[in-house]
């Protein structure tokens, strides 16, 4: 039988408890496992560089801010450059899609962006696209889609939805693009797959939340829907009468490199003139339509009352804390933050920046000892463990890139292949259990099964042992680690473990590991630096310890 | 899974007369008073899940005058034409012809070599329900009708409105596990990642990839390589302080615990002269499946419950073009793993049917159709009573009395009246069929009758 688990006293780690000793938090500069907490939040993963100047901004009052204002004000690193330029070399959509990804990769592990692409990775995982669809012809679309979410990452919620609704890749995806008005003598209607997603997926989810992302029930313990067939069927009559933006005709729009990458048209002809019905909600401006409006005025009426719905700060907040921080945050994180999507302090409903800003800066976000809990934080997407560790690593090929095609086949995930809209993991997953039996969720333990954790740990394996700094004859596109620190340390054990703790854990490892890792190195020569360094640096970066963000 | 309904569960599980021992420690077994004994023969039920939503007004289409007529005026530009359906002779089809669609040629000879039994219109539903009652809310429906997920959630789990996450195939592990104690493998296989179908309230299911286990590099039974298996297995084994990472632990644990058995097993396995189309993701599936099967004896396994899937089956766009392509391969693949397995011997201790989110709209919105409610589903093997319609294949009629509203078809049959025949025959007895279905006792009859026991 394989139904067992352990059971047994949880030792507490003494090193743990030790790494966040007590002090006023806000009245010293970030400790360094303070800042490496934060950069794993905040970023693609945490470098010795980027603590180091995290910890010299001064208290952590207003270092964090400072850092994060920093970041904002750089621009997006943009994807859709590299895949034209490789445009010249080949036209295989194949090909210009192992372009894309590759240069999401090299943003992750090296573009000064590291929040903006950070937040635009969570975007993504929220108003999906893939490449497992007809995308798959449209690489520039799908690049130029990514490059939306960079720009719009700190932007105003509002104008996202609508550069979302009206993007190519999306009218793609979810199929508005082309979407025609009803033909009552063809039995022909309004496709509502967009309506349906972006209520249910983008904005504002099935049921009504609290301010504080709880959902309250009635008599029966039933939740209250937030929508019905007929608002979907009015959405999706809303949503008629949009192609691509060449053409003076709806029936003559086409698809080319130029129109795959500007926003849709409306093309009167084909957008539904009757009224519409929209959602209903305390304090709904608009819940109908007029007939008669413009696409453009449908739209507009329409995207205001989606985002001016009390759902999409408790949605939109939650799921980006889950992205960036923690799979269970209290209700009063989610309804602090909520409030801040309400209203930035400046009166503004939907500002990301300012959304992003508090998530971080929050004080769970940045707990002491005494409030970190067994559930404080979460698992690794295995897209981030990967970069983490080539950023920890110093990872680089000696052609530039970072070439990794099909990234979801060893990792189950990889930029913009999730195989459908429902991302490659849910928000409220919880495995069978003791995380789905306490009540909680672990999104990303949807992508640990024992399949794809014997992928991944195999790629760190390859990565670690046959794909280091000591390998002088691997190809110019390999992506190596650097382990010349290691094997420096290598004479020393405990200076060995303590280096690589440093690096991939932010100096907290438990005694049980750094004992295994240690005893690993010892059972290797003194005389095999290398050997002795990648033997306790796979243990470790294979562990429990590294795929959890705490 | 709430407390309430965990205890609803667990009251239903022991309603054989015993109690259901409840923990995770390691050796417990579990179940050893369920009145549950070990099972002297083989079975396996294999869930081929059809992820988006199968057209299966498509699949199978009426050919007779009338009834075609109301087809294709319902479905207009997306009909396929009369003459070009396969002509099939099923039983109980009150008279009407059916045919199946162009490019299963093979769903046609299992159907006419009576290896297949058609499920008409089965779909979610907590108690029967009218248009009337429909359009009235005075009937409990299945929460966000017509969403994806939430209808993939009703199929592979049968939660209703309770906030159950386990599927239904675990619970039936579950419910079994006291007679299955001496199998090396958990008896839920997934070869399609983590899915609800396969997450019993206790039994944990095996992942594995699509051609096998995936073993570990760098691991192995003398020097360096032993020394590192063991390091990592007992990292994987140890305690930690957050849920996240004692959770992954466990799946490390698993993965290296399973791996180089089920692979060791694997290579014994015969070689199948049947073909499978190794270009199809669900042919390569269920070939997995067929050699996972070969090798049941040497992991002692009595019941089996493998899931695989496959996708694109959500048919918005250009419908009429992608349309064949998926029901070629579904209709290939079925055919060669029945095939399969009359070779190994097992083609009345398999049974194969399919799972899909919904039935589409019978509208068009110019190009494809939409998500719907009620659809057709298919069963194979040599214990099913093939050749037959179960149910009542409606008339695909705008406006018909079935019809909540652009084609949506209220569904006749329930998804519970599905799982609990699957599962009777598959063993569990009738009076445990509530933990598996759990409104099953709404409706009626509680057996659909499609396979012999």
């Amino acid at each position: 039988m394989m139904i067992r688990r352990r059971s047994g006293p949880v030792l507490v780690s003494v090193l743990i408890l030790c790494g966040f000793a007590a002090h006023d938090a806000n009245a010293a500069p970030p400790t360094r496992a303070e800042a490496f907490r934060f950069l794993n939040q905040a970023t693609f993963g945490p470098t010795s560089a980027e603590i180091d100047r995290l910890t010299a901004l001064g208290d952590s009052s207003q270092a964090y801010a400072q850092w994060i204002d920093e970041q904002m004000a750089i621009g997006p690193s943009l994807q859709l450059p590299a895949v034209q330029a490789k445009y010249a070399v080949s036209k295989s959509p194949w090909v210009l899609h192992d372009a894309r990804q590759d240069i999401w990769f090299k943003h992750a592990t090296r573009a000064p962006d590291q929040l903006r692409q950070r937040v635009a990775l969570a975007l993504s995982e929220i108003m999906v696209v893939s490449q497992h669809s007809e995308l798959l012809f449209m690489p520039f679309a799908t690049a130029d889609y990514y490059d939306m979410l960079s720009r719009g990452a700190f932007g105003d919620f509002r104008q996202l939805m609508e550069d979302v609704t009206l993007h190519p890749a999306m009218g793609t995806f979810l199929n508005m693009l082309g979407n025609r008005k009803p033909d009552p003598l063809r039995n022909i209607r309004p496709d509502e797959n967009y309506a349906r997603e972006l209520m249910q997926l983008f904005s504002i989810g099935l049921v009504t939340l609290n301010s504080d992302g709880s959902v309250p029930v009635n008599a029966a313990g039933d939740p209250f829907p937030t929508y019905d067939q007929l608002v979907i069927e009015g959405f999706a009559h809303v949503f008629t009468g949009w192609n691509y933006s060449d053409a003076t005709l709806f029936s003559k729009a086409r698809r080319t490199h130029t129109t795959q990458v500007q926003p849709m048209k409306a093309y009167p002809e084909e957008h539904a003139t009757g009224s519409k019905k929209l959602l209903s909600y305390p304090g709904v401006a608009q819940p109908v339509l007029p007939g008669g409006q413009t696409a453009q005025q449908d739209l507009e009426g329409a995207l205001n009352n989606i985002f001016n719905h009390p759902n999409v700060a408790p949605f939109i907040s939650r799921q980006l804390i889950e992205r960036l921080v923690a799979s269970n945050p209290s209700r009063a994180y989610v309804a602090r933050i909520a409030a801040v999507f309400n209203d930035d302090g400046q009166g503004h409903r939907g500002n990301l920046g300012a959304v992003v800003k508090a998530i971080l800066l929050d004080p769970e976000a940045r707990p002491s000892a005494a409030a970190t809990t067994d559930v404080t934080g979460k698992l690794k997407e295995p897209l981030l463990r990967l970069v983490q560790f080539w950023r920890a690593y110093d990872a680089a090929a000696r052609n530039g890139n970072y070439h990794f095609t099909d990234s979801d086949r060893v990792f189950g995930q990889g930029p913009l292949l999730s195989p459908t809209v429902f991302n490659f993991f849910t928000p409220a997953y919880a495995p069978p259990g003791e995380i789905g039996d306490r009540g909680l969720v672990a999104p990303e333990m949807q992508l640990a099964n024992e399949n794809l954790n014997t992928s991944v740990t195999n790629y760190f394996y390859t990565q670690i042992f046959l794909r280091n700094s000591t390998k002088k004859s691997l190809g110019s596109a390999i992506v190596i680690i650097d382990i010349a620190d290691e094997m420096a340390a290598a004479g020393n054990p405990n200076a060995l473990i303590a280096l690589i703790a440093d690096k991939l854990l932010g100096g907290h490892i438990s005694p049980m590991l750094a004992g295994e890792a240690r005893a690993a190195a010892l059972r290797v020569a003194a005389s095999k630096p290398a050997a002795r360094a990648t033997e306790a640096l796979y243990l470790i970066a294979t562990s429990p310890e590294f795929a959890v963000q705490r | 899974m709430d407390r309430m309904s965990r205890r609803r569960f667990l009251r239903a599980l022991s309603a054989g007369g015993a109690l259901y021992a409840f923990g995770r420690t390691p050796g417990t077994v579990w179940a050893q008073s369920t009145g549950v004994s070990g099972f002297a023969d083989y079975k396996a039920l294999v869930c081929v899940y059809l992820t988006g939503g199968n057209d299966s007004w498509s699949t199978l289409v009426p050919r007779s005058a009338a009834e075609y007529a109301a087809y294709a005026n319902s479905r207009q530009n997306l009909a396929i034409a009369q003459d070009a359906l396969l002509p099939v002779q099923l039983q109980n089809t009150n008279g009407v012809e059916f045919g199946v669609h162009p490019s299963m040629p093979g769903l046609r000879n299992l159907l006419e070599s009576s290896r297949c039994a058609v499920i008409a219109n089965v779909g979610p539903l907590i108690r029967p329900v009218t248009k009337a009652q429909y359009q009235n809310k005075t009937v409990p429906l299945p929460p966000q009708l017509f969403s994806h997920n939430d209808q993939t959630n009703q199929w592979l789990t049968l939660r209703g409105r309770q906030q159950l996450r386990s599927g239904w195939a675990g619970r039936v592990a579950d419910a079994l596990a006291g007679g299955l104690t001496e199998q090396q493998l958990a008896t839920n296989v997934s070869l399609s990642g983590n899915s609800a179908f396969s997450a019993g309230e206790i039994a944990t299911p095996y992942i594995m990839g699509a051609t096998g286990a995936k073993e570990f590099t760098g691991f192995g039974n003398t020097g360096t390589n032993l020394q590192r298996q063991l390091a990592f297995e007992r990292i994987a084994a140890a305690d930690y302080n957050d849920v996240y990472a004692r959770a992954y632990a466990d799946v490390q644990r698993r993965a290296v615990l399973y791996a180089k058995q089920v692979n060791d097993t694997l290579e014994a396995a015969p070689a199948l002269a049947t073909g499978f189309n190794a270009q199809s993701a669900l042919a390569t599936q269920l070939k997995t499946v067929a050699k996972m099967i070969a090798v049941r004896d040497r992991l002692d396994m009595s019941r089996q419950i493998f899931f695989v899937a496959t996708g694109g089956y959500d048919t918005h766009d250009d419908q009429l073009a992608n349309q064949p392509g998926l029901l070629s391969d579904l209709s290939e693949s079925l055919s060669a793993f029945y095939a399969a397995t009359v070779e190994l011997g097992v083609s009345q201790n398999v049974t194969t049917f399919t799972q899909s989110d919904f039935g589409r709209s019978l509208t068009s919105n110019g190009d494809g159709s939409d998500h719907a409610w009620g659809g057709v589903q298919l069963v194979v093997g040599d214990s099913v009573s093939g050749g037959t319609i179960y149910g009542q294949y409606p008339l695909l009629q705008i406006g018909s009395p079935l019809d909540v509203g652009g084609g949506r078809l209220i569904p006749s049959l329930s998804t519970h009246q599905y799982a609990a025949t699957l599962s009777q025959w598959f063993g569990v007895p009738v009076d445990q069929l509530d933990a598996i279905a759990p409104d099953l006792q709404n409706f009626s009859p509680t057996n659909l009758g499609f396979l012999n026991a």
